[in-house]
């Protein structure tokens, strides 16, 4: 897995943009020190990430968890239906949120 | 059982959470690997499987202390490697299945988390089994072994994960519940946890309950209690060997293996003595008793679960009866009431009951009542080489699998002795309370998504054979094949000269009989009486000379006069389309005929309908079969026919073309018909009425309505025709006329965008409004400009959707104006109060008029969805007298 930094300032808020490339299997160290760092907004573009591992999936829960507590934003942008589709599976409420899905547990069966 | 306490509840509770979200994550991030990807995971897994299978099953053994170690090695190795070479071509991913011919494939969606149960019966082999297909299928598992057989069965679940990974499966797809004293517990936390998909259990009847009343979806598999009936003509030896594997495999543990014996009393002494020869131990029936005293428990009447999978000699033993040799399996003759029989039972040990039958049927209905006993729905063996008996026997016998000459163990795993799937887990559908009989297997394990591509839709188009057009053609006749001609028609016939002009044209020495009592409205009784007397007359050909009523009825006259078994009212049956409908009608028809038309309006002469008057209402017969083979378009037929007939008829073939244009069964065939008949009806009826002799422009309104028969013979009408047969049939109307007065309410209700859509395949678009305005187009019509500019035009707001003006409204009312000048230069009646109907009569008659036009076939291929509410506004606006649109 490799990333791509861009960085964009709307208003006040300092905003960064990270790219997914290929296979989501670990913690990103970049993306890590951006929340730690000074940045009110990081989104995680994944236009070209192919797969999330289950390690991808607990790190992005842990890692919406840590915005979430330090009052920064994460958000997931351009992410395709395959991707898409395992946060769907995942039933990881923070995720779908991140993702500006709908959550996937609320929904009963229905005919 | 010990009390659990809240907090050790809470201990549990988290780690269902845990198991169930690691399952949850990993059958998410399963969704994405490919076929390649899974079936390397299923290799590798299949691989350690195999590898560890000897191990495995010691360690089962030695854990539970039940079967046989090297059967149980058996047992993995079909779990594994019989299980790879059944599925390891198969997809399991993405499209799995194409149907060129339904226009559709199937795409595979994993279940998701699923909660294995894993019996201490095949505490390894089941583990095995269900995690190579959870693999293949890309979901995760989670097992909840049995507390007796925990260790081995999580140590088979480690194992082959651990392969798996080593793979490249997603971590913790496999989780399993460790042994511990509350085992039982968070299983039962687990059967109701929401992110638990499916329930998979195979195990004993309490737990395999639990998970059907869990709520969730489960395939759980019914109890077992495998009848084998061994026929006369059954090998002896060689059924008594593999009675023998069978039933030993494993000490009995396995639920599809032989419980009672059905034998045929020719074979009984010979089989028994078999047995015995190679080392059974056969009770006398004191021993019976004791066998049953030891091996049932007299509490539940079930078997004793201490003695299952327990080897003959330690039963014999258990039951006081001494043997100084190795015993493979005890035999009992089950004496008196079979059903009552206390060893009539599931006896997963190496028991086994047997009974001396007289016949096929005594046979068949002993199995029964061992099938009903307590195993409806598992499994039956056979031995027999009577195709014949192995039928009946399969037919009367309830089970998921009927062994035929194998042992019914081994052989209900699949994949060794025939080709059912390989399983450990055993369907016994609705009769042992289980959603499926199939040897449940990956098949199982996924959702299934169908993508139907829209079908094709094949257009025909039928009509008359040969069609003689032109003045003076019915001279044809002179070379119709033909010895024996039967004359259908009305009285009028013989008065106009018709029926001369027609004798004179058969060919010299053709015998002729008439039957000319056909009236304007036929019903059965007549055409029973015309039927009756071709019967006499035995003709060769059937000549219809008439109106529409007489060809129709000429129809319906040959099709029981061809074929005397058939039933009006079955070939009357309502139908939604033609190529679904149920009525069967005859391919061919055997006596030739021949349609005159006297009148230039239903061009039945070229259609498959025909109508028949049943008491108030009328019913059509469609067919092919229907279609005359010759027709005879002469216009010197019609050159005598008053003013008012000839109006009336060409506004039965003005509707035609249009209700026919705008049908939802149009097509580019009949379009062109129905157009060129308009274009010729609006050119020739004003030249006809005003010069009512000219023999050119009444072959022109005479080719129109055989046109615009073509084009209603392939495409149908609409709701204008339910409406006129409606109003005809209650109030007497001619059935042009009757079609005439709701002309224009209905071009303008087709011309809105329908309320409510049609739903039919071969009207992928609604198109009436410009159908409407191609046909205004192509007779030379302007667009009206009044329309565009002043938008509120629609003259019945009940008819139009709120904003629905379109683009062709213009051309539209252009139509509609067209057509009420034509109806008032013909001095057609344009509305019902123009008929003479009284207005107290027509508004207690409307309920019966909107019930009749509703059940009409002619509504279902019209362009616009005919609600009930909308017919009765269609009625009540087509009764006040008509001002120009």
């Amino acid at each position: 897995m490799s990333t791509k930094k861009d960085e964009a300032k709307k208003s006040d808020k300092k905003i960064e943009r990270v790219r997914i490339m290929g296979s989501l299997e670990r913690a990103v160290d970049e993306i890590d020190r951006l929340l730690a760092g000074s940045t009110d907004e990081v989104e995680i573009d994944f236009s070209t990430c192919t797969f999330i591992a289950v390690e991808g999936l607990e790190w992005l829960e842990e890692l919406l968890l840590r915005a979430d507590s330090v009052k920064r934003t994460v958000r997931f942008v351009n992410v395709p239906p395959t991707i898409y589709k395992v946060f769907k599976i995942s039933h990881i409420e923070s995720l779908m949120k991140a993702a500006g899905g709908v959550s996937s547990t609320k929904l009963g069966p229905a005919c | 059982m010990t009390a659990i306490s809240k907090e050790q509840e809470q201990i549990l509770t988290e780690r269902a959470h845990s198991l169930t979200r690691q399952a949850r994550l990993s059958a998410a991030v399963f969704s994405q690997y490919s076929q390649a990807q899974v079936d390397r995971i299923v290799k590798a897994m299949t691989t350690c499987a195999i590898d560890n299978a000897a191990r495995l099953a010691r360690m089962a053994h030695e854990e539970t202390r039940m079967g046989v170690t090297e059967d149980k090695v058996l047992k993995n190795l079909v779990a594994s490697e019989f299980l790879y070479a059944q599925i390891k071509d198969k997809r399991t991913v993405g499209v799995i299945k194409e149907l060129p011919e339904l226009n559709m494939v199937e795409v595979a969606e994993p279940i998701g988390v699923i909660l294995g149960l894993a019996p201490v019966t095949n505490p390894t082999s089941t583990v095995i089994f269900k995690s190579i297909c959870c693999a293949k299928t890309r979901n995760s598992i989670i097992f909840s072994p049995h507390l007796m057989a925990a260790e081995s069965s999580n140590l088979a679940a480690k194992l082959i994960y651990e392969a798996a990974l080593e793979a490249g499966a997603p971590k913790g797809f496999i989780t399993w519940v460790d042994k511990s004293s509350r085992l039982r517990r968070l299983s039962e936390i687990l059967f109701a946890h929401p992110e638990v998909d499916l329930i998979f259990a195979t195990g004993g009847t309490q737990m395999v309950r639990a998970a059907y009343s869990s709520g969730k979806p489960a395939l759980g598999v019914g109890a077992g209690n495998t009848p084998v009936y061994v026929h006369k003509t059954a090998n002896v030896p060689s059924a008594a060997m593999e009675i023998i594997i069978s039933k030993t495999f494993d000490n009995g543990t396995e639920c599809p293996s032989e419980q009672t014996l059905i034998i045929d009393r020719e074979i009984v002494d010979e089989l028994i003595s078999e047995f015995r020869r190679c080392g059974c131990y056969i009770c006398d029936e004191a021993e019976v008793e004791k066998i049953a005293d030891a091996v049932i428990d007299a509490r539940t009447g079930g078997m004793n679960y201490r003695l299952v999978g327990q080897p003959a000699n330690l039963i014999l033993e258990q039951a006081g009866i001494k043997v100084d040799r190795h015993i493979k399996m005890i035999l009992c003759p089950l004496k008196g009431e079979l059903r009552l029989h206390r060893l009539a039972v599931e006896k997963l040990m190496p028991v086994l009951g047997y009974v001396a039958v007289d016949s096929v049927e005594e046979g068949i209905n002993r199995a029964l009542d061992i099938n009903y006993g307590g195993g409806t729905g598992h499994t039956a063996g056979i031995f027999c080489e009577d195709d014949g008996v192995i039928e009946r026997y399969a037919d009367a016998i309830n089970a998921g699998r009927i062994i035929v000459n194998s042992p019914s163990s081994i052989g209900g795993l699949g994949g060794v002795y025939n080709h059912l799937n390989t399983t450990l887990s055993f369907g016994c559908g609705t009769g042992g309370g289980n959603i499926t009989t199939d040897n449940v297997g990956i098949k199982n394990l996924l959702n299934y998504k169908r993508v139907p591509r829209r079908k094709n839709y094949v257009i025909s188009f039928q009509t008359t054979k040969n069609i003689y057009s032109n003045p003076g053609s019915i001279e044809h006749l002179k070379s119709l094949k033909c010895k024996n001609a039967f004359v259908i028609s009305s009285r009028s016939a013989s008065r106009r000269g018709h029926l001369s002009m027609v004798k004179e044209s058969l060919p010299e020495g053709c015998h002729v009989d008439v039957f000319s009592d056909i009236g304007t409205e036929p019903d059965f009784p007549t055409i029973q009486r015309a039927v009756q007397a071709m019967r006499l007359s035995k003709p060769d050909a059937i000549i219809a000379l008439g109106g529409g009523s007489v060809l129709d009825a000429a129809k319906i006259i040959r099709l029981f006069y061809d074929y005397p078994e058939l039933n009006v009212q079955e070939l009357a049956v309502n139908f939604l389309d033609f190529h679904h409908r149920m009525v069967e009608f005859p391919k061919d028809m055997r006596t030739q005929l021949v349609a005159i038309p006297t009148t230039s309006g239903t061009g039945s002469e070229v259609t498959p309908f025909a109508v028949l008057k049943d008491g108030f209402r009328k019913v059509s017969m469609i067919d092919e079969c229907m279609i005359p083979d010759v027709a005879i378009i002469d216009a010197q037929f019609t050159k005598s026919l008053p003013r008012e007939i000839t109006s009336d008829t060409a506004f039965d073939a003005l509707t035609h073309a249009l209700e026919s244009l705008v049908s939802t069964f149009s097509s580019d065939y009949t379009d062109g018909l129905a157009l060129e008949a308009l274009r010729l009806i609006f050119e020739a009826l004003p030249e006809t009425l005003k010069n009512p002799g000219s023999i050119l422009h009444r072959h022109k309104l005479h080719n129109a309505a055989t046109l615009a028969g073509m084009a209603i013979g392939n495409a149908s009408v609409g709701v204008n025709h339910a409406l006129a047969h409606a109003l005809g049939a209650r109030f007497d109307i001619p059935h042009g006329r009757a079609n005439g007065v709701f002309l224009l309410s209905t071009i303008e209700y087709n011309a809105q965008i329908p309320s409510k859509f049609v739903s039919i395949p071969c009207y992928p678009l609604w198109v009436a409004d410009r159908k409407y305005a191609r046909a205004a187009q192509f007779i030379g019509l302007k667009e009206e400009a009044q329309a565009v500019d002043s938008r509120p035009q629609v003259e019945n707001p009940h008819f139009a959707m709120e904003g629905s003006r379109g683009q062709y409204d213009g051309m539209v009312l252009a139509l509609r104006r067209a057509v009420y000048d034509l109806g008032r230069l013909a001095g057609q009646p344009l509305s019902v109060s123009e008929l003479g109907i009284d207005p107290a009569d027509y508004q207690a008659a409307l309920p019966e008029l909107v019930e009749t036009a509703f059940s009409d076939m002619s509504v279902r291929s019209n362009p616009r969805y005919c609600l009930a509410p909308e017919i009765l506004q269609l009625f009540q606006a087509a009764y006040a007298p008509r001002v120009r649109p």
